[in-house]
């Protein structure tokens, strides 16, 4: 955990350090020759991605309700809410799949476009709740095909094979390869994505997404379904990616995850932004506890104190509505 | 020589398997006796091939007269598909015996599949041509004997293979040295060149006057598929394959040269030289077919259109005397104009289904189809000639030599058509560079991406409307190539031979080959082009076989015959395919959170 001095101000709080778990972070060679490669940072303090008043109504459905937020450079953001909150519905958003029916998002100035390919190419990436990838490519190829949008063949230089499209293959290959290794799964490079391990399919998910070379990535529930020590790996995982000079954006269920990793949280309880703050000042809130539990009997606000992970689906007979 | 023999299986003798399934008390029970069985099952194969059944209808000449036993005047004498019932009989006779031979059960089990075929082919046709069901019987003499006897060898062979239970297909690591390897390459290839030329011309030309044609054919393709299965099993197969791989370059020459040399073998008459050109017209279709259908997975129910258009469209251009516009423009424009028509058409039917995925661009593109046969009847504008179609269709050429002539080289005379045979032969070889070019490149990793999911496609930057016309686009142009090709060839162009029928058997042939592979797309359309011309008699029936030909693929070998991808990973584990048999589809590693 020593790679994140500044994982904010006192937010690895005794409780993560007490649970242990051995797990590899990328190795710190390969993150520096990413970076470089990469070019991501630019050492801006103004907010590179910001949502002002995004509302969307699907029918009568008010799925999300003005929210607001604008993301740093070098920043994690977590975004934590209990199912059906329109945490996913914010994401769609954000990458253009939704158009919002009022409100407006703006990448680095310049207002986002209203098309999934598109806002890719201006350097939002993303990955899925439910996995995503190209079951049927190899891991390899996956990567390759988030390449896409920062290679420059058009047909007629596909269809001759000449040396300019050789050395756009290979530049594409050796980033395909550095960033499996970045995930660690140069193992896999030339296995079919659909036979990986549950875990190892998150992980060629999220080197897909920053093979497009994104200055914001969004990941959507990148630790469901992993266990202590996978979730752990990914936590590294992330705050190498932040190193490589992304800005992140979590949507989690586990908040200790959360509170571990992000500069800062963001609660959203039916589309509506809640809380957002420091990860102490969302644990200690009492209106993010009642939201996730109803009202609050004393020993699970405690256990929610300490980080415990609560997930929304598991605490459903607590909650009101 | 530096030969390492390395198989990764070693032949160790298999314990008594426990078996489940329906057959799973009779294959317990066969266990122990697999091997007799197996030599069994070999001998009586071989005596089916021996019994005079076999000469009376196929090779020899009509029942009864040459329904003798002749087995005892010439005892060598077996030719045609008995022949292949000795040779499958005796391999597995003595694979059977010879017990250090890996995966001698599967191997077995590949031959003895192969017989069966053959001896159930070559009994129904006695039971079709000599008489009905009658002939079975022993009333009828011998005639059926020999069938039923390698009907059963076949089983028993099946029978024993199984219940001895099934190994691994061992992998060779053999390295020869590079001149060693091209030249086991080059022979490879020209046996290839051989079989294929015999399997054309097996049975001769079919039609009323040889009614055999159909049974030579399916029996001598019956018997090579037993061997290829028991190549396969040894895992010859994959070795060659791999040594091809290493010298890629090479094969793909050699390869080019090969298919130019079959004029010279016994296929190299006028009639198979037309059979070969109008394939290699179909193979060019159906490769074009696999860039819409087989990389970027849009269901193209309509595409024969586009073999329509650059046909019409070379007809009008190359002054043919029904032709309303008269000028006559040199071959090679005019091909190259057909195409760009055909890939304009593809672009327009292209761009109003991007908004419809799935089942609707089925419809969509039917409707195009149907579109373009009515239209093309109806004679529309004047430039399809309705019904009339358009005949006289001038042959391509270059001042007064015409490619229809026959060439005189000395004393070699290569029969007429042969240049039309080059020609479609350079054109499909052009037509496989550009699939291959584009498969492995952003455009074609962006189409596979869109087949396996639109919409993590576009997450990921890719613009699938763009990207999906110019699969259209592609594929249109390509099979409009293959039409002006067709149009010359042919010398008529006629609206029916661009029905939806034709446009589903392409579709078939790109499914049964093995969706987005080259060798897939070629083997496909050849079979399901050369069928129809060898089964003249069954073409009432020609439907019904193709459907069931696909059910039987799709339920055996639902990847293809030349599967995708699958085929990389059948090279590291050689137990993928049994994977693949036992169900249709992947099994789903996915698990939804």
């Amino acid at each position: 955990m020593s790679e994140n001095p500044e994982t904010t101000d006192g937010a690895t709080t005794t409780s993560a350090a007490e649970v242990v778990v051995e797990a590899e972070a990328p190795p710190e060679e390969v993150t520096a020759e990413l970076a470089e490669d990469m070019h991501i940072a630019t050492g801006t303090r103004e907010p590179i991605l910001v949502s002002s008043g995004v509302t969307m109504q699907f029918g009568g459905l008010r799925a999300l309700n003005d929210v607001n937020l604008s993301l740093h450079e070098g920043e994690i953001i977590g975004l934590i809410g209990p199912n059906g909150a329109g945490k996913t519905t914010f994401f769609n958003c954000l990458t253009g799949l939704y158009t919002p029916t009022s409100g407006q998002v703006v990448l680095r100035g310049k207002p986002m476009p209203q098309d999934p390919a598109r806002v890719t190419e201006a350097g939002v990436a993303r990955t899925f709740q439910n996995i995503r990838l190209f079951p049927s490519m190899t891991a390899t190829e996956n990567v390759l095909v988030g390449r896409h949008v920062r290679m420059k063949q058009g047909p007629i230089s596909s269809l001759l094979h000449g040396p300019r499209f050789r050395r756009s293959e290979a530049e594409a290959a050796e980033r395909a390869e550095k960033l499996l290794a970045f995930v660690g799964l140069t193992r896999f490079s030339e296995e079919l994505a659909r036979n990986l391990p549950y875990g190892d399919q998150r992980r060629l998910e999220i080197a897909r997404a920053l093979a497009t070379d994104p200055s914001v990535l969004l990941l959507d529930e990148p630790t469901a379904g992993m266990n202590a020590q996978e979730t752990e790996a990914t936590r590294q995982l992330i705050f190498a990616i932040r190193d490589l000079g992304v800005s992140v954006v979590v949507i989690e269920h586990d908040t200790k995850f959360i509170f571990t990793l992000c500069d800062r949280v963001l609660v959203l309880v039916q589309g509506e932004l809640l809380v957002e703050g420091s990860p102490d000042e969302v644990r200690g809130d009492p209106r993010v506890v009642e939201a996730y539990l109803g009202a609050p009997p004393e020993e699970v606000s405690a256990q929610l104190q300490t980080g415990g992970a609560v997930d929304g689906a598991g605490t459903a007979e607590g909650k009101s509505e | 020589m530096t030969a390492t023999a390395t198989p990764e299986t070693p032949a160790t003798p298999a314990p008594a398997p426990r078996h489940t399934g329906r057959f799973a008390r009779l294959l317990d029970a066969a266990a122990p006796r697999s091997t007799v069985l197996m030599i069994v099952g070999g001998v009586l194969t071989l005596v089916g091939g021996y019994l005079p059944w076999a000469t009376f209808v196929l090779n020899e000449g009509p029942y009864p007269e040459k329904a003798t036993l002749n087995f005892f005047v010439d005892p060598f004498g077996v030719t045609g598909f008995r022949l292949h019932l000795v040779i499958l009989g005796l391999a597995a006779i003595v694979v059977a015996a010879l017990r250090r031979i890996p995966a001698r059960h599967r191997i077995v089990r590949g031959l003895g599949i192969g017989a069966t075929v053959v001896a159930l082919i070559n009994g129904l046709w006695i039971t079709v041509e000599g008489g009905g069901l009658g002939a079975i019987t022993a009333s009828e003499g011998s005639i059926a004997f020999g069938s039923i006897a390698a009907l059963l060898g076949g089983l028993v062979t099946v029978l024993g293979a199984s219940a001895g239970g099934l190994e691994r297909k061992p992998v060779w690591t053999w390295k020869l040295p590079w001149w060693a390897e091209w030249i086991l390459l080059v022979v490879l290839f020209v046996i290839v060149l051989l079989l294929v030329a015999a399997v054309l011309t097996s049975g001769g030309q079919g039609g009323v006057v040889n009614p055999y044609a159909g049974v030579v054919f399916l029996s001598l393709l019956a018997a090579l598929g037993g061997a290829f299965a028991a190549l396969n099993a040894s895992g010859l197969l994959t070795w060659v394959s791999v040594v091809s791989e290493r010298h890629r370059t090479f094969s793909v020459i050699v390869l080019l040269i090969v298919a130019l040399l079959l004029p010279l073998t016994s296929a190299g008459t006028e009639y198979w030289m037309t059979v070969a050109s109008n394939i290699g017209v179909y193979a060019a279709t159906a490769i074009g077919l696999n860039i819409v259908v087989g990389l970027a997975g849009l269901l193209d129910l309509g595409y024969v259109a586009f073999l329509g258009i650059g046909a019409f469209v070379a007809a009008n251009l190359s002054g043919a005397a029904a032709s309303h516009i008269g000028i006559h423009l040199p071959f090679v424009l005019v091909m190259i104009i057909s195409s760009v028509v055909a890939g304009m058409f593809g672009a327009i039917v292209g761009s109003p289904t991007l908004r419809v995925r799935g089942d609707y661009l089925a419809i969509v593109t039917l409707a195009f189809g149907e579109i373009f046969v009515r239209s093309a009847q109806n004679n529309i504008g004047g430039l399809t000639g309705g019904a009339n179609a358009i005949p006289n269709i001038p042959a391509m050429g270059v001042g007064d030599f015409k490619f229809s002539d026959s060439i005189v080289i000395g004393s070699l005379r290569l029969p007429s058509g042969v240049l039309y045979y080059f020609l479609i032969v350079l054109l499909v070889a052009a037509v496989m560079l550009v699939f291959a070019h584009l498969k492995y490149s952003r455009l074609g990793r962006a189409w596979i991406a869109i087949r396996e999911d639109e919409d993590a496609a576009s997450a990921m930057g890719i613009r699938t409307g763009p990207i999906k016309i110019l699969a259209f686009l592609i594929g249109a142009m390509l099979a409009g190539l293959a039409g002006a090709f067709f149009a010359h060839k042919t010398a008529v162009v006629a609206y029916d031979s661009f029905r939806f029928l034709e446009s589903v058997t392409l579709l078939a042939a790109v499914i049964l080959g093995g969706m987005g592979t080259i060798p897939g797309a070629v083997l496909g359309a050849s079979i399901l082009f050369v069928l129809p011309e060898k089964l003249r008699e069954f073409s009432d029936y020609r439907l019904l076989l193709f459907g069931l030909a696909l059910v039987l693929i799709m339920r055996f070998r639902p990847q293809g015959i030349v599967p995708d991808r699958h085929r990389k990973a059948e090279l590291t584990d050689p137990d993928v395919e049994d994977v693949a048999k036992e169900g249709p589809g992947p099994l789903p590693t996915r698990v939804e959170p």
